[in-house]
Parts: C-alpha cells; structure tokens; sequence
C-alpha cells in the first residue's frame, strides 16, 4: 500500500507541471493584460506608462520565459503578487521592514469559501440521505414521487433568482435576516454569542440555497445505489434470516450503497475551494469564486495561476484521497490495488 | 414485516423531525434578535444643521489601494477623496478655487505658476503640511519606478521648486493651459510617511494619512471601508461623523439593501430613477432622487481609415439617418441630453451654437446618392461598386444601454438601406483586438459604440490629434485634420478663459461637420439619497450635488441606531 502511496505522489508532480505549463498558455492566448482594462481606457493616462507597468511585470516578455520566471518563483513556493491589487500577494501575508502585515487575497478568500461549501456538502448530505434512502425504500410510492418532485424543482430554479427572492422576502419585507456581507458592521462591539448570532444569520442564505437547491444530485445517487442493494441476494438472505429491517438496511444495504459517495465527496474536494461566483457576488461575500472571476477578467495572471495551482493540486490530491478511502471500505477494490 | 417497517419508518421520521426543529430553532434565534423599535418620524421636515451621524454607501468592487497616482480606479479615486487635499479645487460653477494654496500667481511669460499655500496646516497625524510635501509628491508621480499612468501632464513641468516652506512653484517649457486642471487633480501625500517607500508596496496604501475631512478608520478586506471625522482636516471640520462604504458587487443586492435601510445611498439606473422608484410608495417617501449631468458622452466611432468611412458624406448621412432622441427616450428613459460638441453642455467649453445633426432620414439618403451609393438589385441595401453597404458594429458586453442603442442604431440604418450587424465583445478583447492597431498600425474594427468620461479642463488633444495614433493611444478612430490639429496645439498654450474658449468653441464647429463620431447621448448621473440626509443642493449645480458634502447633515432623531456617533 505505501509502495501504491509514494508512487501516485511522486506522480503528481509531473502532473502539476503539465497542468500549470497548459493553465499558463491557455491564460495568455486571451487578448489583453492588465494594462487593457476599463480603467487604464482614460484619456489621462498615457502609453508610455502601460508599457512601464508591462515591463515591470514581464508581460513583454515571450510567453514559454514568463512561465519560466513563474515556475523559478513556485519552486520557493513564491506565489508572487498580485498585478491588480497593488501588489498584495497572492498567497499568504508578508510584512515589511516596519512589521506592517499585509494579507495574502487566496489567505483571506479561501476560508470563508471553504467554510460556506463545507458547512453547505454537510447540510447536503444530511438531508440527501435520508431523502434518498426513503425514496428507495418507497420507491414509487409518494414519498418517492414527492421527494424527488421537491428535488428537481430546487435543481431547475435559478439559484441567483431564488436567493433575490428569498432576500426580499426575508430581508426587507421582514427584518429577519440580512441581506447581503458577511457581519454587521457593528460585529466588532458584539459580545462572543452575539458574533456568532451575527455570523450565522449571515451564512444562512448563502448556505442553504445553494445545498438544497444542489440536493437533487446526490439524492438521485443514493436512491439509485439504494434500489441496486435492495435487489440484491444477500439482502434477501438478511430478511430470511429474521433480522429486522432496520438493520437490514442501516447495517448491510447503506454501507454498500454509500461507498460511490466516496469517489463523489473525492472528486468534489476541488470543487471545495472554488465558490460560486453567482452566489458570491450576489451575497457580496469575499470568496474564491469571486477572486478568481475577477481576477480573470482584469488578467491578474499570478492569482489566476495561483488558484489554479491550488486546484490542480487538491484535485489530484482528491483523487489520491478518494482512491484511498474507496480501498479503504471495500475489500474488493482493496485486493485489486495491491495487485 | 410489517411492525418492522413501521419502525425503521418512524425512526426516519423522528430523525427528520429532529432536523427540521433543530433548524428552526437556530433560525428564530438569529432572526428573532432583531426587532429594531418602529418610531415616527417626520423626513419632510425642517431640521437645524448639526454634527455627528453617519452616511452608509455602497460600491461595487473595493479600491485596490488609496495612493491614486497609482491605484487608477473609480473606487479608489471615491475613497481618497475624501481623505486627501490638492493645491486647488474646483468649486460649485466649475471655476478652480484654492484648496491647499491660498493663492497662485501666473508670470507674465505664462510659464511659471507660483502657489502660495496657507499656513498652519497639518497632517491627520499631527505633522505640519509644507511645500516640501508639494514638491515630493510632484517627484513621486514623475517619476519612472512610480509609474503612474497620470504622469503625463506632471512631466511637462521642467523645473519645480520650494522656496521656502509656504511656497512652491513650477515652470514649464511653454504655457501650459490645462496645468491648473492638473494642479486640482494632484492629491498631495504626505512625504514624511512615505520618503523611502516603494509606492507600490508600501502600506501606506492601505492605511493612509491624509489631510482632507476624513481620516481611515478601518478597512474589513471585501467588506466595508470606515471613514471619520479628522480634527486636522485643512478646511475646516465637515459635519457627518462618519463614512462607511460596504462593498456590494451585485445591483440587486444593493438595491435591496436601499431598500430595507441599509445604506443611504445609492447610483441608480434609469429605470430605478423613472419606474421602480416612483411606483413604489415606501420608496418615494423615504428616498430623495438626484439627476446631475455628468462630463461624459456616449458615441459611434468609425474606422476613418476604412471604407467608405473616409467619405464625409457617408459619416453625415449615418448622423443623419440615427434618431438619437429615440435613443435617449428608449435607452435613457429621456435621462440624456443630445449634444453637438464633446463637452458638458452649460460649461463654457459648449458651443452654445451648434446644433446636433436631426433626424433626417431623406437627407441621409440623398447624401448616400451622392457619395455613389445605389441599390442596383432591389434587395433593401445600397452597393456601391458592386459591394453592399454592410458593416458592424462592435461595443463591450456588459452595457446594456450600448447594446439597446445598437439595436436602435440598427433599425434606422436599415431603412436607408445599410445591413449592420452587432457584436459585443469582452473589454479587454475589445481593446487589444479591436481598437488597438496591430503591429502593422492597422485597427480591426468597422464601427464601434464606447463612452468617453472627460476631466474638466477642455483639452482634448490625446483624442483628436493626428500624432496620437500609436497602438494604445486614444485617437483610434484615425482622424488626421490639420486645422483641428492647430486648434488643438493652440488650446494647450492659450491661457486667457475667453480666447480658449473661442478656440474650443471653433474645435467643436470643426468637428461637428466632420463627423468622425455620431453623439449619441451625454448621460445624467442619476443618485437615490436617504431623506435623513439633509442640506443637499438640488437642482445639482455644474460640479454636482457631491460639491458641498461636507456641508450635509443627518439631524439627531433620523439617524441610524447602531451607528450613533456618539
């Protein structure tokens, strides 16, 4: 097994190179750079210094030498700074020579994204599974229908035009929730229970629609796996041997039913850290998706590879993570990978 | 079987119930904390002036630093403003008036301008303001490793100097008319704080000190920018205690957030200002609506260096073939103005005389004949040697009101027999692609719709002469007339308000005729504003309800509770 580790590891490398090496020249076949935005279109401001700017940051150079400087500063794990966001990095903090910290912009969006999507896949699941599990023990029956009735509809309606909805309806029409930002602004005088308070009645909106508007996937899943189990003979022979059912499907058929969920929430830890732009902007939270969006259209090229570099990585490491776990639960596949 | 399955069934049941209480339970505890009390006020009423409140905005995108002699846009130069004097201002009408410098004094050679500035002045942190802070701050943006893109008006100044610690003084090669323009736009920094630093990392940049009626309070990243009252502030103490700006990417949202009170102001589009405000009652009683004319335009530009775009005719007939009141009325909700000359109409700068090209489509017609335009096959569009009159017409995603115009644009070409075709494109695309020349100094483009916001001072030589050509420079559509030129040239030296005004006033006569761009509408800015927020100056005057805001007041009984400045 360790053999089966260390080799998937060292892959990644070469692997992450040829992403980043591909990421690099499809960002650059965009026209424009940072001197080509909306701003820098002012009569005021001259040419000579766009072109200073595309010095300094090496934009004249060809494209295969500026992936050259950039794979030189990763290899210290210098993410760089940011062209548009004066200079701050793109990583993690720095402090000058006074002790002044400036904060990292992937330091500062990332926690808040990974917290809204993992709070939103818990929320997901709990309610998937049961959903699921009920749809495939009364399949066809109205549970079945009524459940993924409920689902599809969450899938069809626009994510953005239910939480304007929702933001009307519970934020002006009734003062229960607040509209948009992630704390009040007077979250620093608020005693600790209050913060939280604040903070959930906050994250409540932007959790919840996206996970049950995202349920219909998942549970479809389940249901599925569900129904494949059931049938299958050893659930009979439970059944004949008297167990109750209960533990007929709790003990034998979820197992068995729940263990492609794992490539899933695998495959789905990429997916962790990239919000939704939609959902960000919508609910003015600070977040990847929104980081990366713009940072696409004003060609902030160290932060777009910065968080692609950070994707690639947690995707393959996704992968690695998932193929472990799925060893890990089913023996089958355990016996196939040592061989 | 059967007790089985009644049991696994009410276990779920019970698991689910659980859920849904624990879910509501969290909800109404968040929810039910707030009850904010419902007292009556009066909005429409009279209220004597006072201090203290504070005013909440919005802005979509957070300034990427407050050193604007770097930091370019919009956002930043909104949040710097208030935080940082220049040597002068300009006030209500649009005349330049001292901000830092109680006086200047132009040499009769017109060369050398020297500025006087007043006394006693400070810091926020304490520390006096002196020529020496001037005279850093011109070295700072001119220079190279700054790289600022405002550099240019700067660099024409051959000699700056200090005397002494009141008085600064610059000369230039030759009689530079915008120079004063360009001394109301220079925020002056303190050298103290920043002698030694790189401008483009230093920290200064997210933790200013200026001189101006705010201090930075606190900047949450992405969130909210907290501004209050500096007691050094160099003109005297403005009224609202405090400035906060939450960060709102989304339109809606921030509406939204109008609505429910959360913040005070808003800019509107036109369809905000004429339809959903006015419907709603709520809204009309509790938001004072602005309009004031911004110094920009919106305009068709053509490829003079394509076919048949160099023809006059064929530019006048496209002018006179566009409706461009239907423009404004359907895009704009009639929130524009028609105009015949690039500038902010009731300036002295507008050539009161000149009339915009009406809606004329037989004249269009007519002018097409002549430039030997004819439909030989009967198909609806006019040829000329055997090509079709079919071109497109390309503008930047994102704008609504430039797509709608194009459709309209469209529509009145058709009926005097010219095909066009749309396309909006991505900005940046737009620029590098489209309107930059390539390496062989050729522009891709047919006909595009863009927008230009201009400063106060009426030079326009980077748009309209014909040595401003290159890839990046702004005089894209290729217009080469050596009159304009002179004119041009001659308006940079010309210092005397009246003589410059003839010369611009003939600049736009020229122009006008021309035709190398159809006006198509300049835009009011359109502001939702609190009624709490009072001693606003409405109608706006020439510099816009914004001039006096440090005169606005929120009185004691309207103002928000949480946020009290006492």
């Amino acid at each position: 097994m360790l053999k089966y580790l260390i080799k998937r590891v060292l892959w990644m490398i070469p692997m992450l190179i040829g992403i980043s090496l591909i990421s690099f020249f499809i960002m650059h076949l965009a026209p424009g750079d940072i001197t080509s935005n909306e701003a820098s279109f002012n009569p005021k401001a001259s040419e000579e210094s766009r072109q200073k700017l595309r010095e300094m940051y090496n934009l004249d150079k060809p494209v295969i030498v500026q992936y050259g400087l950039w794979l030189k500063r990763m290899a210290t794990l210098d993410f760089g700074k940011s062209f548009a966001s004066h200079q701050k990095p793109v990583f993690w903090q720095t402090s000058d020579k006074d002790g002044n910290i400036t904060k990292g912009m992937i330091q500062e969006a990332l926690p808040i994204t990974l917290m809204i999507n993992v709070l939103g896949l818990l929320i997901t699941l709990a309610l998937a599974i049961p959903l699921g599990i009920i749809a495939a023990r009364k399949h066809l029956g109205w549970q079945d229908r009524s459940i993924t009735l409920f689902n599809f509809i969450g899938f069809s309606i626009p994510g953005f035009w239910l939480s304007l909805l929702l933001m009307y309806w519970l934020g002006v029409v009734n003062n229960w929730l607040p509209i948009s930002g992630l704390h009040s602004l007077n979250y620093e005088s608020l005693d600790t229970w209050s913060k939280f308070k604040d903070s959930i009645s906050h994250l409540l909106m932007p959790v919840l629609i996206p996970s049950i508007t995202g349920l219909a996937g998942i549970t479809l899943f389940i249901k599925n796996g569900m129904l494949d189990v059931l049938h299958q003979d050893y659930i009979t022979t439970a059944r004949a041997k008297g167990l109750n059912e209960h533990q007929v499907v709790y003990r034998h058929a979820l197992r068995n039913a729940l263990l492609p969920l794992i490539t899933i929430i695998g495959l789905s830890i990429p997916g962790l850290i990239g919000g939704s732009v939609i959902a960000e902007s919508i609910f003015a939270i600070p977040g990847m998706g929104k980081l990366f969006y713009d940072a696409v259209l004003m060609r902030d090229f160290p932060v777009i590879m910065g968080i692609l570099t950070i994707g690639s990585a947690l995707t393959l490491m996704g992968n690695l993570l998932a193929d472990v776990a799925y060893a890990w639960a089913d023996p089958r596949v355990r016996r196939g990978v040592m061989q | 079987m059967q007790a089985g399955s009644n049991r696994f069934f009410s276990f779920f049941h019970h698991q689910l119930l659980l859920s849904a209480l624990f879910a509501s339970m969290t909800i109404s505890v968040v929810a039910c904390s707030k009850a904010p009390p419902i007292v009556p006020v009066d909005l429409n009423a009279k209220y004597p002036a006072e201090s203290g409140g504070s005013l909440v905005d919005a802005m979509m995108a957070e300034p990427s630093g407050l050193i604007t002699m770097i930091a370019g846009e919009s956002a930043a130069s909104a949040v710097a403003g208030n935080l940082f004097n220049r040597l002068l201002k300009y006030d209500k009408n649009l005349d330049i008036e001292s901000d830092l410098a109680e006086s200047w004094h132009i040499s009769p050679d017109q060369k050398t301008i020297t500025f006087r500035l007043k006394p006693n002045l400070k810091w926020a942190d304490g520390k006096p303001i002196t020529s020496a802070d001037v005279l850093w701050t011109w070295q700072a943006v001119i220079d190279p490793k700054t790289a600022s893109p405002y550099s240019s008006d700067y660099q024409l100044v051959k000699k700056a100097e200090a005397p002494d610690p009141l008085t600064f003084s610059v000369t230039y090669d030759q009689p530079y008319a915008p120079a004063l323009d360009s001394w109301a736009g220079l925020q002056i920094l303190p050298k103290h704080l920043l002698q030694g630093q790189d401008l483009h990392t230093t920290a200064f940049a997210r933790n200013p000190v200026g001189s101006h009626y705010y201090k930075l309070d606190n900047w949450v990243h992405g969130e909210n920018i907290r501004l209050s009252r500096n007691p050094n502030s160099v003109l005297g103490q403005a009224r609202i205690d405090k400035l906060v700006t939450r960060i709102i990417p989304d339109n809606s949202a921030q509406f939204l957030e109008l609505m429910a009170d959360n913040i005070d102001a808003m800019g509107l589009d036109p369809i905000k200002y004429s339809r959903i405000i006015p419907a709603r009652p709520e809204l009309r009683n509790k938001l004072a609506l602005y309009k004031e004319l911004g110094n920009s335009y919106t305009y068709l530009g053509f490829n003079l260096k394509h076919k048949p775009f160099d023809d006059v005719r064929v530019r006048q007939a496209i002018n006179y073939a566009i409706d461009k009141q239907e423009i404004i009325d359907g895009v704009y909700l009639g929130l524009g103005i028609n105009i015949a000359s690039p500038y902010k109409p009731g300036t002295r700068w507008s050539n009161p005389h000149l009339a915009p090209y009406p809606y004329d489509p037989g004249k269009a017609r007519a002018l097409l004949k002549e430039a030997g335009f004819s439909d030989t096959d009967g198909d609806g569009i006019l040829e000329r040697e055997g090509k079709p009159f079919s071109f497109e017409i390309i503008t930047n995603n994102g704008n609504k009101e430039r797509e709608k115009s194009a459709v309209l644009i469209q529509r009145r070409l058709k009926e005097v027999g010219i095909d066009v075709r749309i396309r909006t494109i991505e900005w940046a695309s737009l620029i590098s692609r489209f309107i930059k020349p390539d390496e062989k100094g050729i522009t891709h483009f047919d006909v595009v719709i863009l927008g230009w916001s201009l400063g106060l001072d009426p030079d326009q030589y980077n748009i309209w002469h014909s040595s401003q050509q290159a890839p990046g420079q702004f005089n894209f559509v290729g217009y080469h007339n050596p009159v304009v030129d002179k004119l041009l040239e001659q308006g940079r030296l010309e210092l005397n308000p009246e003589k410059r005004m003839k010369i611009y006033h003939e600049f736009a006569r020229v122009l006008l005729a021309d035709s190398p761009i159809v006006y198509l509408s300049a835009g009011y800015g359109l502001t939702a504003i609190h009624k709490r927020v009072k001693g606003i100056d409405n109608p706006a005057p020439p510099a816009g309800i914004g001039w006096n805001s440090q005169d606005w007041y929120i009185p004691k009984p309207l103002r928000r509770n949480e946020l009290s400045a006492n």
